[in-house]
C-alpha cells in the first residue's frame, strides 16, 4: 500500500474527458423489466408496465452500449468501461486494491427518458482523495458522468463515488 | 397536498437478500462476486455477499415517487453508502421535509436496516405533483 495515492499522474488527470457511451433505443421491455426488478415483491406503478416513461434510475447502458468511444488518445477503446474510466490510459498507477466499492451518488435530473430515446454518456475524470480507513489507506474517486438525449436535452448529470482499498 | 417542513413521507420497505439482488442484477448486468458469493463478500471486509447500492438508490426513488403525486417529479438526490446490506436485512426508505419553496421540496432522505442503523445517508430535491 502507498504512503500516498495523490502522486502527479492522478493530479494530472483531473478535468479530462475519459468517453463517449452511446445507449441503443430504450424499448418498452426494458422499462417495465426495470420497474418489476426495483418494486419486486409488489408491482410498480401503472405507469412503468405502459413504459410511460422510465424511472430516474433506470439505466439504459444495462447490457452494452450501441457504441463506445475513448475519448483520450491513449485509449484505443477496446474496453468498454461502463462504470468507470480507464485509468491505465490515464497513467494512473496500478494499485493492488482487494475491492472496489460504489461509495454513492449525486444526481440532477434533466427530463426524462421515454421509448425510442438514445441516451449518450460522457464521462470526465472529477476529483481524487484518499482517507485512512479500517481496511487501511482508501482512494475515493469522484468522476462525472453526463446524460444527453438524441435531442441534446440534459438527462442526467451524476458524480459517482468509487472507494478503493 | 401542503407540505411543511418536518414532515415525513411513507416510508418504502424490503425484505433483502439473493431473491431481490438476482433480480436486480439480472436488469442491470450487475452479476458482482461481493453481490453473489458470501466469500467474496466476507473478502471484501462485510461478512458475506452484500446487495447493491444502486437497489438502495431505487428504494429511496420508490419512496418518494408514491408521495410527490403523478405528476411530481424527482429533481436531485445525492446519497453515501456507509453501511452494507447484507442477507436478511429488512431495509427502509425513510424521508422527511426540511425546506419548501413554492413546490420545490428539499428532504433528508436514508435507507435504515431493522434495528434503525442508517445504511445510505443522504438528500433530495423534489417537485410535487398538482
Amino acid at each position: 500500500m502507498p504512503d500516498t495515492y495523490m502522486v502527479p499522474e492522478v493530479l494530472a488527470a483531473i478535468g479530462r474527458e475519459c468517453s463517449r457511451t452511446t445507449s441503443y433505443p430504450i424499448t418498452a421491455s426494458d422499462i417495465r423489466k426495470w420497474a418489476l426488478a426495483v418494486y419486486w415483491p409488489e408491482m410498480p406503478p401503472q405507469k412503468f408496465i405502459d413504459a410511460e416513461y422510465a424511472s430516474e434510475d433506470f439505466d439504459p447502458f444495462a447490457w452494452g452500449p450501441q457504441k463506445y468511444e475513448s475519448l483520450l488518445p491513449e485509449d484505443d477503446g477496446s474496453v468498454i468501461y461502463r462504470h468507470g474510466i480507464n485509468e491505465d490510459a490515464l497513467g494512473i498507477p496500478k494499485w493492488d486494491f482487494i475491492v472496489g466499492l460504489n461509495g454513492g451518488m449525486d444526481c440532477q435530473y434533466g427530463v426524462r427518458m421515454h421509448v425510442g430515446d438514445v441516451i449518450t454518456d460522457v464521462k470526465s475524470v472529477g476529483q481524487w482523495s484518499e482517507r485512512p480507513g479500517k481496511n487501511g489507506l482508501m482512494l475515493m474517486t469522484r468522476h462525472v458522468s453526463v446524460w444527453t438525449n438524441q435531442r441534446g436535452e440534459e438527462v442526467k448529470r451524476t458524480i459517482n463515488t468509487g472507494i478503493s482499498y | 397536498m401542503t407540505v411543511n417542513i418536518g414532515d415525513v413521507v411513507p416510508t418504502f420497505t424490503r425484505e433483502t437478500g439473493f431473491a431481490n439482488w438476482n433480480r436486480y442484477a439480472a436488469v442491470n448486468d450487475e452479476f458482482v462476486p461481493i453481490h453473489m458469493d458470501d466469500a467474496a463478500g466476507e473478502a471484501a471486509g462485510n461478512g458475506g455477499a452484500f446487495g447493491m447500492g444502486n437497489l438502495q438508490w431505487a428504494y429511496l426513488h420508490n419512496m418518494l415517487r408514491s408521495w410527490i403525486g403523478e405528476t411530481g417529479e424527482i429533481l436531485a438526490m445525492e446519497v453515501q453508502f456507509r453501511s452494507p446490506n447484507v442477507k436478511g436485512q429488512t431495509i427502509t426508505a425513510h424521508g422527511v421535509v426540511t425546506a419548501v419553496e413554492g413546490d420545490v421540496v428539499s428532504l433528508e432522505v436514508w435507507t435504515d436496516q431493522q434495528d434503525g442503523i442508517k445504511l445510505a445517508p443522504g438528500t433530495a430535491t423534489v417537485r410535487m405533483g398538482k
